[in-house]
């Protein structure tokens, strides 16, 4: 959920993601997490052996549980990697490995 | 090969502070950071893309204005750049700094390396800690103040010390009072008096907290010493916590458990000093539990027992931004006074006056450290099926096993299963494991020294295979042009 913020801290232009093939709204300058979370969306993968969700952990970068892939890049850090207009990010990861 | 007589790693308070003392006396100074801008997480600011035009409260005051010095020194600056090895030099006492920018690796040679690369939340692990909805204190501090997210709407803040009232203050003023916060520590009234004239020396932050504290109690919020969350339950996320009333080791007291309904925990159990760096240059360390766990030993100039790498701030011990300046300063101008620069007798002055600040925010520090340390007995939360080590899924069950197969240290559990070789590299479950070991080797008299931590090797952080083959060859490529 986004904060309402006060009229002296504005937040970057309207952008769009996909996550998963669904639209998302975010704005620019927001981490990926911060834009995921504020679409109430809080598992961002899977884990490999047992597939697990998991979600933000550290918020900084430290622990890699936030894991996505993004464009087709896979393990890329939410909580560091900030939004860019069009962006593809899956949180399917480790699923499919699971299943198999 | 690039070559610098100081590189500063880590441009929060601690390193900002070293890389400015040793420009403003000549020395030639690298400061990179993995961040895209300069701060740390004490003086994050906002996106870029965001405006932001709010009063500004004196830490973010003071932050701005160092970066502002930060920019208008000589100091050189590369930002979004991971140091992911530290080697020392075929000239003994000179260190190679192994670089990964976004775009391309590099290397530089330093006379004199000062590591300030901070710290970050300690990990608490209880069943279902892994689930999305749990997360650390500095996560949620992060997604509050520099994103303006709130991390759920029924929040319950679960933890020990200061970080976790600031947090509280900072969700109520988002408007998101949290359900409540449980402080595991249980203070009586002869910890807090005999702590009273360290905590008179700090009015500034004494002054702060009591804000905090009218906040909270004007919220409503319930508070809670001596309890703390022992379960995370949900399908897929949390959505229902169990709490419980824990004893002065932190031993849960059985038949206290009460359920609490709510969409995000948040733990705030303090931090460990993130020195991976000194740990990989193999410089002596010792385990300090009060200043959060494995540290360096330094002598009076913040010098390392490796020559000429000096350790700095939370790195060196948890003790916050106040004393990462001081550290910063002192180190800077042990670097300056090293490479010639300034007189001796200056520098002794300079040090002089330093120190007694110095001391003063030691102290404090030490203080934190008595009334807000986990506790052994915290051990009694965790159950044979709950994952350790996050990234490698391995269970507590898998680490007892190994115990009982003979691993005496974290090496040795980390060699049978797994646990701290993945992504995280050891930094979430070490220290959970460390005291598995220690509480059920307990008969054999066994202590953290001998237990250890695991064994830091390059690259610190995951890199792709591109990036250190290129690195690679630019370290052949230099080598040669040099012969």
């Amino acid at each position: 959920m986004r904060v309402h913020l006060s009229s002296d801290l504005k937040r970057g232009k309207k952008v769009q993601i996909f996550v998963d093939g669904e639209t998302v709204e975010a704005f620019a300058g927001e981490t990926i997490a911060a834009a995921l979370l504020a679409s109430g969306i809080k598992r961002f993968r899977y884990t490999r052996k047992k597939g697990d969700p998991r979600g933000i952990f550290c918020g900084m970068g430290v622990c890699f549980e936030c894991l996505v892939t993004v464009n087709g890049e896979s393990n890329v850090r939410a909580c560091l990697t900030p939004v860019v207009d069009g962006m593809k990010i899956d949180t399917k990861s480790g699923w499919l490995a699971h299943e198999s | 090969m690039n070559r610098k007589e100081l590189v500063v790693i880590g441009a929060g308070p601690a390193g900002i502070e070293a890389a400015l003392t040793a420009s403003e006396l000549g020395v030639e100074v690298l400061l990179v950071d993995s961040f895209p801008t300069a701060g740390g997480q004490y003086y994050k600011q906002p996106p870029q893309a965001f405006e932001d035009h709010r009063k500004k409260n004196a830490s973010q005051k003071e932050g701005k204005l160092l970066l502002q010095m930060l920019d208008s020194s000589n100091v050189q600056l590369l930002t979004g750049c991971l140091v992911w090895g530290l080697f020392e030099d075929h000239d003994k006492g000179s260190w190679v700094v192994q670089l990964a920018l976004p775009d391309r690796p590099m290397q530089v040679k330093a006379d004199a390396v000062i590591i300030a690369t901070g710290a970050y939340d300690r990990p608490f692990a209880f069943p279902g800690w892994t689930l999305p909805g749990v997360m650390t204190a500095g996560a949620g501090q992060i997604l509050v103040k520099t994103q303006g997210v709130v991390p759920g709407s029924k929040v319950l803040l679960t933890g020990t010390g200061p970080l976790q009232i600031a947090l509280a203050d900072q969700l109520i003023h988002a408007g998101v009072t949290p359900v409540a916060m449980l402080e595991a520590s249980t203070i009586s009234l002869w910890d807090l008096l005999r702590h009273v004239p360290v905590f008179l020396g700090q009015f500034n932050r004494m002054v702060e907290g009591l804000g905090y504290g009218f906040d909270i109690l004007r919220s409503g919020m319930q508070v809670r010493m001596g309890w703390a969350v022992v379960e995370a339950r949900g399908d897929g996320s949390v959505e229902e916590a169990v709490i419980a009333r824990l004893g002065p080791d932190w031993k849960v007291i059985a038949g206290s458990e009460e359920k609490v309904q709510v969409d995000t925990v948040i733990l705030g159990y303090g931090l460990v000093p993130n020195n991976r760096l000194s740990r990989m240059v193999e410089c002596e360390h010792e385990y300090v539990a009060v200043k959060g766990g494995w540290v360096p030993i330094r002598d009076e100039t913040l010098q390392t027992t490796c020559p000429n790498v000096y350790v700095v701030g939370d790195a060196a011990g948890v003790g916050g931004a106040e004393l990462a300046h001081v550290e910063g300063k002192i180190a800077g101008l042990a670097v300056a006074s090293r490479c010639g620069r300034g007189k001796q007798s200056d520098f002794q002055w300079r040090y002089a006056k330093l120190r007694p600040e110095l001391l003063r925010q030691r102290r404090y520090a030490k203080a934190l450290g008595e009334l807000f340390t986990p506790q052994p007995g915290a051990l009694s939360l965790f159950r044979e099926n709950m994952t350790v080590c996050r990234c490698e899924e391995v269970s507590y069950r898998d680490i007892l096993d190994a115990i009982q197969l003979g691993a005496r240290s974290v090496n040795e559990v980390k060699m049978i299963t797994r646990a701290g070789m993945g992504n995280c590299q050891g930094r979430m479950c070490e220290g959970l494991i460390a005291q598995i070991l220690l509480n059920a080797l307990s008969v054999e008299n066994v202590d953290m020294q001998r237990i250890g931590a695991s064994t830091v090797r390059p690259p610190l952080e995951p890199m792709t295979l591109d990036m250190l083959a290129r690195a690679s060859q630019m370290i052949e490529t230099e080598e040669n042009q040099l012969t």
